[in-house]
Order: structure tokens, then C-alpha cells, then sequence
């Protein structure tokens, strides 16, 4: 794995054309670009090697939450709010064939020589573009002949096409007045809408449920829906007024991603593998990848640990010293003392840097996305700090062609 | 001309503060949409405000009323910095707020800055929209585009005082709730705080406490 840059001449055509050609509609955080300046490359061997433990964690999880599903009383540990504890029941008739199951791995490399993985983007992850045009504009960027890339968007279309029929009507849920949400829908969105599909955006609650098909009251768009893609983070939807989301639960529309996500969404979710193992489930792969995680109470006086919120999303609030700014991490731990139950602790894996050109170091996170159960792309960030958050920018990952053997990689 | 040259005249390369410049708006020009209001392109004249070097302005004025008043400081050496945020509904649907009108304005004021000579390094004047905040639903069935603008929209204080700029002037009618919460932060930096209605001099004002979990 190795940074590649991009030649400074180059990098403000890059990153026009990524505003405009590749929904990058955020393009600045604070004083920062949210463009990385160089590109991630993985050799074959890392992409196959990457590629497959993917898949093996989404088969391990895959199974977890369906046994779940079945036997609600072993989610208690959990500890998921209760108004969403209160619909899981509505999710028996849940039928994987039916609906998509998107994730996304988070891999890093360490400093031991081995990848660690921090979590699963069970329920809405995002970056779908930059998993998809950005690396073809980094090809064609670099002008160099050296490497593939793999087209997520292209693969999650494709899936979608499958479970509908032609032309039928998709809703986009997302929080509306988010652009940063929008970017990811309207990618999608567009690309649906070239294969004939014809693509709504609106809110949680644009959707009713009548004899648990869903059906769009979005103003002037009134009718059915033949597919629910869901960006809007499920433990969101219990403050949303009035309360039309429990048909989420049980709809028999086809959905990406169903409730079903929430389980492994919660970072609270390792803490019931031993229960599960004792039920014939195993988690061989996720144990060797991902640290040590236990609840707050059990990290008491052990050194290493650090505390994340069990509902964090894009490393928020993780107890990373060096990497808080200001007053944070002395709030995150007071937070912690307060609600024990909404964060775990989980033994710090060290980061291994890359270097770039100019020898400035950078520390990875290489998401890997499954789409039922098929590897299906790349999304990464890079950050000078070990901790990946708000403040990482945006990496497009390519794959270093094989001079044995030159073909193109058809996916 | 296209979203993307449109936008390359509003943030054109190696010009300071250029990189803020949103583009979401500029992705929207290439999706016209019927515009039934009356649009009225006259520049207004204003003498209140005098070009400073260290002087940083924040326009919170409705969408076109916030863009001519850039192109007028624009006229005085302020480089205008559009970051508005919003987004459209699917073509027929209701919406809280009207974000496609500032397209027009952009491409015309596109063709102002044409014309007007700014220094690379010249003072920003941040242009908002203050009807992003309309967020009134007749019913739920209404699409809700209404959008904040939050601390990571903008430059940080540090970056301000690190380049010059020690003052904030914000035109507007008022300060919004989400602006408070940025300016509180700049305030707490030592940068000084001004406003005015767009018609008197400007005043300096404390922006009172914000709580910390808002900010």
C-alpha cells in the first residue's frame, strides 16, 4: 500500500472536476480541503487479501444478526434506545432475498504488519461517489497506465436493477437540508435514473406504509415506491414527528439497508459474541481483526483502552488523546462516566503511517464495502492524526495492475 | 456557460479565499428550473461600508438581495465568497425554501466579476442566504430544504487573524441562530464582532454565550 501523488499542477483541475464531475459538493472543512492530495494504491495481493476478509466479516455478521433477529432476548446487551427497541419485533418477516445488505469495513494497517478493523458501517454508510468517480478521475489524473480501480457505484446499481422492476420508482431517504447527505442520494440517484429508474428524494417521513408497502406522499410525487434506499441513520428516526417510520421495520418493499442493520451498527455489537458462539455462531475473523472491546465498567484500571459512543459515526467522540482538540477528550471521558452504556472500551491499536512523496506521514482507514455478501469496493480516508474523523480527507483507492498479467479487471 | 465555468469565475485558482466558495448551487445551474418570480438585477448603492484590509464581511441578506450587495463590495475590493448550501426538491414538489432563485443571480453576477478588477489578495465578503432558515411546513408532505451554515462552512478565527483580518462586519437584518454560534466561537478568538442593517454604519456587538453543547 503507498501513497501516490498528484502532481500540484494537476490538483486544482482535480478537484474542480471532483465538485462537479464526481458530487464532491464539500469540498473545504474549516481551513482544509477534504481532497487528499495524493491517491491510495494497493497492490493486487492487498486489494485480494482485503476483498476476502471483507467477506468473511460480512458472512459472520450476516449470520449474527439474523440469529438476533430470531432470539431478541440475547440483544439486550445492546442496549439500543428503547423507542427502536420497541420495532425489532415487527422485523420477523425480514427476508434477506428481498432487500440489499450494504456495508462497509473499516481496515488499518498497523504498525505489527497486520490490518486492524475498528468497525462495520452497518446501517447507512456513505462515500459511494468517492468510491467510484474519484478513482477514475485519479487515473485519468495521473495519466499513467499503471492502475485499475473498481466502480462501487456501478456494482450497487446493478444490484438495485435486480430486485425491481424496470422503471420503478426509488425514494432516496435522507435528511433534506443536508447537502452533504444529498451528494451521496443524487450520485445514486443519477445513476438509477440512467438505467430508467425514476428517483425521488425525500425524508423519513415522505414514506407511508399501507399493508406494508411503501408508498411516497413527497408533495406532487404521490404513489408507490418500488424501492427504499436509506441514508437517514435508523437511531435517528426515533425523534421524527409523526410516527410513520416503525412500517420501516416490516415493509415488505425492498430496502437498502433494512433495520436489520442496526445490530451490527451498534459498536456494542462484539460485546455479545461470546453469548452468540455459545448458540453455534463463530467470529473467527472478526476476533482476529478487530481489538479487544469490552464494556466501560471492565476497563477499569486497564491500561490501553480507549472509549468510543456506541452510536458514533465517522470517529466522533473517540477517546483518542492526541488526537482531541482543545477540551474534547476530557469531555469525552466526563461524558463516559455519565452514560457508561452508550459508549464500549477497546484496546488502541497502533496506526501505521504511510508515507507520501515528500516523507509526511499519513494514517489509513480503508473502508471496504460488501453488497450481499460480494466485495464491492473501496472507500478511504486519510488523516495526519491516528484518529479518522471530520477532519480526514478524502482518498480515491486504486489497485496496481499486475505487470504479470494485464488484464483489466472487470468489475 | 456551465455550472463549472460559472463557478471558476466566482473561485478562480491562487486567489485568497477562493476555496470556500460552495458548489452546490453551481451544480444546480446546469439543472434549470422555472423561475416564476420577478428578478430585479439592479446593483444597490451603499456608502456604509469602506474597504479594509482587515476587515471580513458576512452578508446574511435574502439569496439575490445578499449577491448583488457582494457584487457592490465587489466594486470596492471585497472578493465575494458565495457558501450557500441548499438544495432542490424533485421538479413538482413543495419546498420550505426557494434555493434554486440564487441560481440566476450567480450566473449573472458571474458576468459583474467579469468585469471587475480584485486584487488576489483582496478582503472576503461571505455571501448568505437568509432564507435558509425558513423551515415552516404546511404539512409534512412539504420537502424540507431548508439548511444551516455550521463553523467548518467557514474559515476558523485562527485563520482569519493568521491572514489579517481582526473585524467581521454582518449585514443583515439579524444575527440567525446558527451565524450566533459561529460568531460566538470567533469572538471567544478575539475577532471583533460588527453589524449593521446594511444602511448605518456599522456598530460593534457582544454576541452573548452560546452553550457549549450548541456549539
Amino acid at each position: 500500500m503507498k501513497l501516490v501523488s498528484i502532481p500540484e499542477e494537476k490538483f486544482e483541475t482535480y478537484r474542480y472536476d471532483a465538485m462537479f464531475d464526481c458530487y464532491k459538493w464539500d469540498p473545504e472543512f474549516y481551513d482544509d480541503f477534504t481532497l487528499a492530495k495524493q491517491v491510495l494504491v494497493l497492490t493486487e495481493e492487498e486489494y485480494k487479501e482485503v476483498a476476502n476478509l471483507t467477506e468473511t466479516l460480512e458472512l459472520e455478521t450476516r449470520k449474527a444478526e439474523e440469529f438476533l433477529n430470531n432470539h431478541l432476548s440475547c440483544a439486550k446487551t445492546l442496549a439500543l434506545p428503547k423507542k427502536i427497541n420497541q420495532e425489532l419485533k415487527k422485523m420477523k418477516n425480514y427476508d434477506p432475498q428481498k432487500h440489499i445488505r450494504l456495508m462497509r469495513y473499516d481496515f488499518h494497517p498497523t504498525i505489527d504488519g497486520t490490518w486492524a478493523v475498528s468497525e462495520v458501517n452497518s446501517d447507512v454508510p456513505g462515500g459511494f461517489a468517492e468510491a467510484s468517480l474519484l478513482p477514475k478521475l485519479a487515473i485519468k489524473t495521473l495519466d499513467e497506465n499503471l492502475y485499475d480501480s473498481i466502480d462501487f457505484g456501478d456494482f450497487l446499481a446493478r444490484t438495485i436493477q435486480k430486485k425491481i422492476k424496470p422503471n420503478g420508482t426509488i425514494m432516496f431517504v435522507h435528511c433534506t437540508s443536508y447537502s452533504d447527505d444529498r451528494q451521496v442520494m443524487q450520485y445514486l440517484g443519477d445513476k438509477m435514473e440512467s438505467l430508467g429508474f425514476h428517483s425521488l428524494y425525500g425524508a423519513v417521513e415522505h414514506i407511508d406504509f399501507k399493508e406494508k408497502k411503501a408508498i411516497s406522499v413527497l408533495d406532487g410525487h404521490m404513489g408507490d415506491i418500488d424501492f427504499i434506499f436509506r441514508f437517514t441513520p435508523l437511531e435517528w428516526l426515533k425523534d421524527i414527528r409523526p410516527k410513520t417510520w416503525s412500517g420501516y421495520f416490516d415493509t415488505i418493499t425492498p430496502s437498502c439497508n433494512h433495520p436489520i442493520a442496526i445490530f451490527a451498527q451498534t459498536k456494542r455489537f462484539p460485546l455479545l459474541w461470546n453469548l452468540l458462539e455459545k448458540n453455534h455462531l463463530t467470529f473467527d475473523t472478526w476476533k482476529k481483526l478487530l481489538p479487544d472491546t469490552i464494556e466501560v465498567k471492565e476497563a477499569k484500571g486497564k491500561e490501553g483502552y480507549l472509549y468510543k459512543p456506541a452510536c458514533g459515526r465517522v470517529g466522533e467522540k473517540i477517546s483518542i488523546k492526541e488526537a482531541c482538540r482543545g477540551k474534547e477528550y476530557q469531555e469525552i471521558l466526563n461524558d463516559v462516566k455519565k452514560h457508561p452504556k452508550q459508549y464500549i472500551a477497546q484496546k488502541k491499536f497502533i496506526s501505521k503511517p504511510l508515507k507520501d512523496i515528500e516523507g509526511k506521514e499519513f494514517h489509513v482507514c480503508l473502508g471496504s464495502y460488501t453488497i450481499d455478501g460480494k466485495h464491492a469496493g473501496f472507500y478511504a480516508r486519510i488523516s495526519e492524526t491516528p484518529r479518522i474523523d471530520s477532519h480526514a480527507k478524502d482518498i480515491p483507492v486504486l489497485i496496481e495492475r499486475n505487470k504479470k498479467n494485464e488484464r483489466k479487471r472487470n468489475l | 456557460m456551465s455550472g463549472k465555468e460559472i463557478y471558476k469565475i466566482w473561485a478562480p485558482t491562487n486567489k485568497k479565499w477562493t476555496d470556500w466558495v460552495r458548489p452546490v448551487p453551481f451544480i444546480g445551474i446546469d439543472h434549470p428550473k422555472e423561475i416564476k418570480e420577478f428578478l430585479d438585477f439592479t446593483i444597490p448603492y451603499n456608502d456604509s461600508i469602506k474597504k479594509q484590509n482587515d476587515v471580513a464581511i458576512l452578508i446574511d441578506l435574502p439569496g439575490g438581495d445578499s449577491i448583488k450587495r457582494g457584487i457592490q463590495l465587489a466594486k470596492l475590493g471585497f472578493r465575494p465568497i458565495p457558501i450557500f448550501n441548499g438544495t432542490n426538491p424533485n421538479m413538482g414538489t413543495m419546498s420550505t425554501t426557494n434555493n434554486a432563485i440564487i441560481e440566476p443571480f450567480l450566473i449573472w453576477g458571474a458576468s459583474e466579476l467579469k468585469k471587475i478588477p480584485l486584487e488576489k489578495d483582496a478582503p472576503p465578503v461571505f455571501l448568505l442566504d437568509s432564507n435558509r432558515l425558513c423551515r415552516y411546513k404546511e404539512n409534512r408532505f412539504v420537502f424540507d430544504n431548508s439548511w444551516d451554515v455550521y463553523p467548518q462552512d467557514l474559515p476558523s478565527a485562527e485563520y482569519f487573524l493568521k491572514n489579517g483580518i481582526t473585524k467581521m462586519i454582518v449585514i443583515g437584518n439579524d444575527i440567525a441562530k446558527d451565524l450566533k454560534k459561529i460568531l460566538y466561537r470567533f469572538q471567544t478568538k478575539n475577532l471583533q464582532i460588527l453589524f449593521t442593517n446594511g444602511y448605518e454604519n456599522p456598530k460593534a456587538i457582544k454576541i452573548k454565550k452560546v452553550k457549549i453543547d450548541d456549539l
